[in-house]
């Protein structure tokens, strides 16, 4: 990796035993690899945006980096310093350094608080602001500065009384206020209209921008996430199969599956649809996957050796990298 | 070309004890043999409303609707509850996007399928019935092994597949698909959407499709109706309007999707929140959020117009109040 790497995702793995009950006893242990082995580094102020299937380990990838589980192996690097120690040492520096955005603003407040409390609840752990009236100012011009006018109002109500895009502005704005270097998207936009869509967007690179934070944009939107995203990293079951700059990915993409998923992503100008790429069946279980490439049975490329040995990364130029053996053929 | 449906001066009215709900508004439009209609719009616009009053899965205490829908020379809005019977599923079949849910886990699907297939041929006999249905399973890219698995054996793509095999069995002429691939995947979302396409040219069929997906209705339907707080804003073909949209509500809901290839636009939301509905509105609903917003809009609401010979539009910027 370059110097310039602030965010360090080093060997990461995510496993999670199979439980089969009596019949597994004495037998080998079953392993789900929802994440496996993802090395990545992310500049500062970069976006990068991870796509794939439903069930491909986006979701688990986010809440390990936020060290919402403990990885099975591996470790994170921070501007050089190790996750793993930093959250031993100093476990609210690191949540303020590291924030979440999830994708479903309905479930992700307290029900019987007003937005203020709310808002105000990381402020007073994180010691920001002097007093309590201080720290009202500060939430009241964020909400302002965010469109959510008047704030006073808006402040007073609970979650219910508000609509699902004015929840998901407050949920990025309370992940804001700490400042965090490192936010992690996961698909903040894909339960709200489209129509507002646009402006939580907008305003989730905005902020971050202000910061100049590291975001990591986990989204099944391809379009979306190529409008946004200096980087893509595509996911099938737990690998990383390709990542390059998002134009490039999207564009010229190398791996057969991402080949796949773009040529079936439907596209709004007419003009731009593409012959569809089929292929056979649904991603198969994360279960003991292997020992070939993952993707080998579904793929229209697969040759013998496919089936033998899982593919090492192939590095193009740019940075651009495709984990195929056959991507050129 | 003949007509299938046509829908005049639909109103559609929720009632409780406090308030009336304006859901559907004076909403007319036809649809000819062959066509495939995508019915946009944002989260409560409507649109599902309008397709459940067609299907007459209203509740009677608490829903007024008013209007007619021409359905093969059936007033389905008319029309008693026998002959609807007669209706659904053989003329008119629906999936929703939780249909993969009404499967019963208790049953194969084989038997499930049998069971719908005698509600309207009582006396089919086991080997027509099977002959049908894999048939219709190849149509939709299923195996034959499916036939004898039970729902809980199936993924969801899979599932909504069997539902849309299920909705086809007695051949229907118009098909409703409410949302029914928004909960999948991105590739099995582009295949079922491919089969649907390849069922119609074999099938001769008839489709509405309900979705708040654009880019779903850009790729698989060839008229689109843009529906809004109820009321319809812009219909006509898709290869006429999401290139040359006119209604300033369908530019800007075009304009809050990025393109997968193109350059980089820069995004825009619609500002404002949807109107509320149990109030009846003067003007044009979209005022309020409306970025062309003129005087006249405030006040007078706009009719229907026919814009450039393609494209009906009811807006104000195109033509006077005649």
């Amino acid at each position: 990796m370059d110097n310039n790497t602030y965010i360090d995702i080093k060997n990461i793995s995510m496993w999670y035993p199979v439980n089969s009950g009596l019949k597994s006893i004495g037998k080998e242990k079953k392993w789900i690899k929802a994440v496996d082995d993802i090395t990545i580094g992310i500049e500062r102020g970069e976006v990068l945006g991870v796509i794939g299937e439903s069930g491909c380990g986006k979701s688990t990838l986010g809440r390990v980096l936020v060290r919402l589980e403990n990885p099975t192996s591996g470790d994170v690097l921070i501007d050089g310093q190790s996750t793993k120690n930093l959250i031993k040492n100093d476990y609210k520096a690191f949540r303020r350094l590291v924030q979440i955005v999830f994708q479903n603003p309905y479930d992700s407040f307290t029900p019987r608080d007003t937005i203020e409390k709310i808002l105000m609840r990381p402020l007073r752990i994180h010691d920001i602001g002097k007093s309590d009236a201080d720290r009202n100012t500060i939430i009241k011009e964020a909400l302002e500065a965010s469109g959510l006018r008047p704030a006073e109002d808006i402040m007073s109500r609970y979650p219910h009384q508000l609509s699902g895009g004015q929840l998901q502005r407050i949920s990025i704005l309370r992940s804001m206020l700490l400042e965090p270097k490192f936010i992690i998207a996961d698909e903040p936009v894909s339960m709200l209209d489209v129509s507002v869509r646009a402006d939580i967007i907008s305003m989730l690179l905005r902020l971050s921008k202000e910061n100049n934070a590291s975001v990591v944009f986990i989204s099944h939107d391809i379009s979306l996430t190529r409008y946004i995203s200096n980087k893509i990293a595509v996911m099938y079951l737990g690998k990383i199969v390709e990542y390059g700059d998002s134009e490039v990915v999207v564009n010229e993409p190398k791996h057969p599956y991402t080949q796949v998923l773009l040529s079936n992503c439907a596209s709004i100008d007419p003009n731009e649809r593409m012959n569809k790429l089929s292929v056979e069946g649904e991603p198969p279980t994360p279960i003991n996957p292997g020992p070939g490439c993952y993707f080998a049975p579904r793929c229209f490329k697969a040759v013998e050796q496919c089936f033998n040995k899982y593919p090492d990364n192939i590095v193009l130029e740019n940075g651009h990298y495709v984990a195929c053996d056959r991507y050129n053929k | 070309m003949s007509t299938i449906l046509e829908v005049k001066n639909l109103n559609i009215t929720y009632k409780n004890k406090k308030k009336n709900v304006y859901a559907v508004k004076d909403v007319s439009f036809t649809i000819n043999k062959g066509d495939s209609l995508g019915l946009v719009g944002e989260s409560g616009s409507g649109k599902s409303t309008l397709a459940t009053a067609l299907l007459r899965l209203h509740p009677k205490h608490s829903t007024v609707i008013t209007g007619k829908a021409n359905f093969m020379g059936k007033d389905l809005i008319s029309i008693s509850e026998k002959e609807l019977l007669d209706l659904r599923w053989n003329e008119l079949a629906v999936v929703f996007q939780k249909s993969m849910n009404s499967l019963s886990p208790v049953h194969r699907i084989g038997e499930q399928i049998e069971d719908i297939y005698r509600v309207h041929k009582p006396k089919a006999t086991k080997k027509e019935i099977s002959d049908r249905a894999s048939y219709l399973m190849s149509l939709v890219n299923l195996s034959n092994r499916v036939y004898n698995l039970y729902p809980h054996e199936l993924s969801g793509g899979m599932l909504q597949r069997v539902s849309i095999a299920i909705s086809l069995l007695h051949n229907p002429k118009l098909l409703i698909l409410d949302e029914a691939t928004t909960a999948l995947d991105v590739v099995t979302q582009g295949q079922i959407l491919d089969e649907i396409l390849k069922m119609e040219k074999e099938m001769d069929m008839t489709r509405i499709m309900i979705t708040h997906d654009m880019s779903v209705v850009s790729s698989s339907c060839n008229k689109v109706a843009i529906m809004y707080a109820g009321e319809l804003m812009e219909v006509g073909c898709v290869e006429d309007i999401i290139p040359n949209p006119k209604h300033p509500y369908t530019q800007g809901l075009l304009s809050s999707f990025p393109s997968l290839k193109g350059e980089k636009k820069e995004l825009r939301g619609i500002p404002g929140y949807l109107p509320d509905l149990s109030i009846k509105h003067e003007g044009c609903i979209f005022a309020t959020r409306c970025k062309d917003v003129m005087d006249i809009c405030r006040k007078i609401k706009p009719v229907k117009k026919i814009v450039d010979n393609k494209q009906e539009v009811s807006c104000h910027l195109y033509g006077g109040d005649d």
